[in-house]
């Protein structure tokens, strides 16, 4: 018999604390764990840091929150709607530090901290700037004889923040065919708790019919909630594209102070809840028409 | 499979175009080629080759989706959109950076940088002098920072050259091109390197044993004192005269602009 991990948005968002290191899934515009993002910042957390390989407005709305100080990853833009400017700003006035990866050191202090071990190596990263502003990496002689190599420090977030299709109320994770980043891929394996947003809850019986679908095992899920387009305004596919009109905006706020406050009140902090928050951008209207990305 | 052999040189070519057909030069049947986001320049480049020059260079779009089927370039190069009907989804983390990192595929590497210096380092992290406390922080290095170090060859583009974009110096270095000139890169153990810059006004190269970049050819009707106009550090002098870069054929700027790019997508690169 397995154990029940079944929760509510607010009661799994409640395992985040001020000051924890946060892995969020996001990719510039792609599958971002939003509703629990909203959450946090609903819930009024702070001093957060946060892990991503590419972040989005999933970052720019947790800096505009005053949520976040601390930024691990290898990149943070909304690619075609721009630099994430909330953040920037953020960074730039002192607020966010930045630990700046590259991908294949992002992805080394994850498997480093998913599999137990002090640090994992990298050729990425040679000859650049980034290693002499980080202290999580060192160059370090390679034992065999070979060419030095960089050293990247484990990482093992508080938590990790993912999104998926499906999940069964015991914390099986099933994906449709769809990209698979490192957020998925390692990032849960290196968090101590891991919280889990689905498209559906579904029977057991259903990952069972496709177990090469199921992408994360119940016993490392701490929490799975259900959340019907929980990644919008980014994109989750096989299911909906990425909110056009949302991103352009919140790019239109962003550079201005009220502008911002006005839109995180009504979007982020305003809507009760998850589903009060579909009803505010536009429904099942809304809804239906980014289910039908392919025309777009 | 279009006639582009026998297709004669276009009358009414655009930058865009010229720049896409020329990127397109670097690719070859037997390479892979991935992109990253806002890359409407390679995207359409390495379409262009598959449809002319090079059929079987294989396509790894957005370095996720393989040979992939997109009706025309989207309006992003990191949307599923882009990787429609892929034969697969190669998984980022372990499979990507497994056959990225290996040494015998993906040797070539498309580069935009919001800084370049003359020695081709990139920077795409911070501007000012601080790296904690940037005056601008930029979005990143992704992957520039493991490209410019693990023995890729570099082509960087640019729709926008100027002395802002082409620097002196970089204010840090995000991807590893020859570090400080000559033997350095080398000497860091580093292989591969910058091969090309394309930018909206000419092609560069580096020299060989000094590694400085310099004019290889120049588009139509731009000239070496427009290009060292626009460009923040001191190119080395033409020697002799300098070969006009070639345009694109008719059918090269027909399948760009009908068949591969007909939203104009690729247009968002430039002026900005």
């Amino acid at each position: 018999m397995s154990a029940e991990k079944l929760s509510t948005l607010e009661d799994a968002a409640a395992l985040v604390r001020d000051g924890d290191t946060v892995a969020i899934q996001n990719m510039a515009t792609q599958a971002a764990p939003m509703a629990l993002v909203r959450e946090l910042i609903r819930q009024g957390r702070q001093d957060l840091g946060v892990v991503c390989l590419v972040g989005g407005i999933s970052v720019d709305w947790l800096a505009a929150a005053g949520a976040m100080n601390r930024l691990i990853g290898a990149a943070v833009s909304m690619e075609q709607f721009g630099l994430c400017q909330r953040y920037r700003k953020a960074v730039e006035a002192g607020v966010i530090r930045v630990e700046e990866l590259s991908e294949t050191a992002l992805n080394a202090r994850l498997g480093a901290g998913a599999r137990n071990l002090p640090f994992l190596p990298t050729r990425g990263l040679i000859g650049t700037d980034l290693i002499d502003v980080n202290d999580n990496l060192v160059m370090l002689d390679d034992p065999f004889g070979g060419p030095s190599v960089v050293a990247c420090k484990a990482l093992v977030p508080d938590v990790a923040l993912v999104h998926a299709h499906k999940a069964d109320r015991f914390g099986n994770i099933g994906y449709e065919p769809t990209a698979l980043w490192p957020d998925l891929g390692i990032m849960p394996k290196a968090a101590t708790t891991v919280i889990v947003t689905a498209e559906e809850i579904v029977d057991s019986e259903v990952l069972r019919a496709n177990p090469d679908r199921t992408v994360l095992p119940g016993f490392m899920v701490d929490a799975v909630v259900e959340a019907p387009f929980g990644a919008h305004p980014t994109s989750f596919s096989p299911r909906y594209g990425y909110d056009t009109a949302m991103h352009l905006e919140w790019i239109g706020a962003a550079r201005d102070d009220e502008a911002v406050a006005a839109f995180m009140e009504k979007y982020v902090t305003g809507p009760p809840d998850h589903a009060a928050y579909l009803e505010t951008v536009g429904g099942a209207e809304r809804q239906a028409a980014l289910t039908n990305w392919e025309a777009s | 499979m279009s006639d582009w052999r026998n297709s004669p040189s276009a009358e009414d070519w655009t930058i865009d175009e010229l720049m896409i057909a020329r990127l397109a030069d670097c690719f070859a049947d037997g390479d892979q080629a991935c992109n990253g986001m806002a890359s409407f320049v390679p995207v359409s480049a390495f379409w262009l080759a598959r449809l002319t020059h090079a059929p079987d260079l294989v396509w790894l779009a957005g370095a996720v989706g393989l040979e992939p089927r997109p009706d025309r370039v989207p309006a992003s190069t990191l949307e599923a959109p882009l990787w429609r009907d892929s034969i697969m989804y190669v998984e980022q983390y372990g499979d990507f950076w497994n056959f990225a990192l290996n040494g015998r595929w993906l040797t070539k590497f498309c580069v935009g940088a919001a800084q370049l210096d003359r020695y081709g380092n990139g920077n795409n992290s911070v501007i000012g002098a601080d790296y904690h406390n940037p005056r601008v922080r930029l979005p990143g290095t992704a992957g520039l920072g493991d490209m410019g170090s693990i023995g890729k060859s570099l082509y960087y583009w640019n729709p926008n050259h100027n002395p802002r974009s082409l620097v002196e110096k970089v204010d840090f270095v995000s991807c590893a091109g020859y570090l400080g000139g000559g033997s350095e890169r080398a000497d860091a153990g580093l292989e591969g390197g910058p091969e090309l810059v394309i930018t909206n006004l000419c092609v560069m190269d580096f020299h060989p044993d000094t590694r400085h970049m310099q004019v290889a050819s120049l588009h139509p009707s731009v000239t070496f004192e427009q290009v060292q106009e626009a460009t923040g550090f001191e190119l080395p002098a033409p020697e002799g005269p300098i070969p006009t870069t070639t345009v694109p054929t008719a059918e090269q700027v027909r399948l760009i602009r009908d068949v591969i790019d007909p939203d104009n997508m690729r247009r968002r690169e430039f002026g900005g």
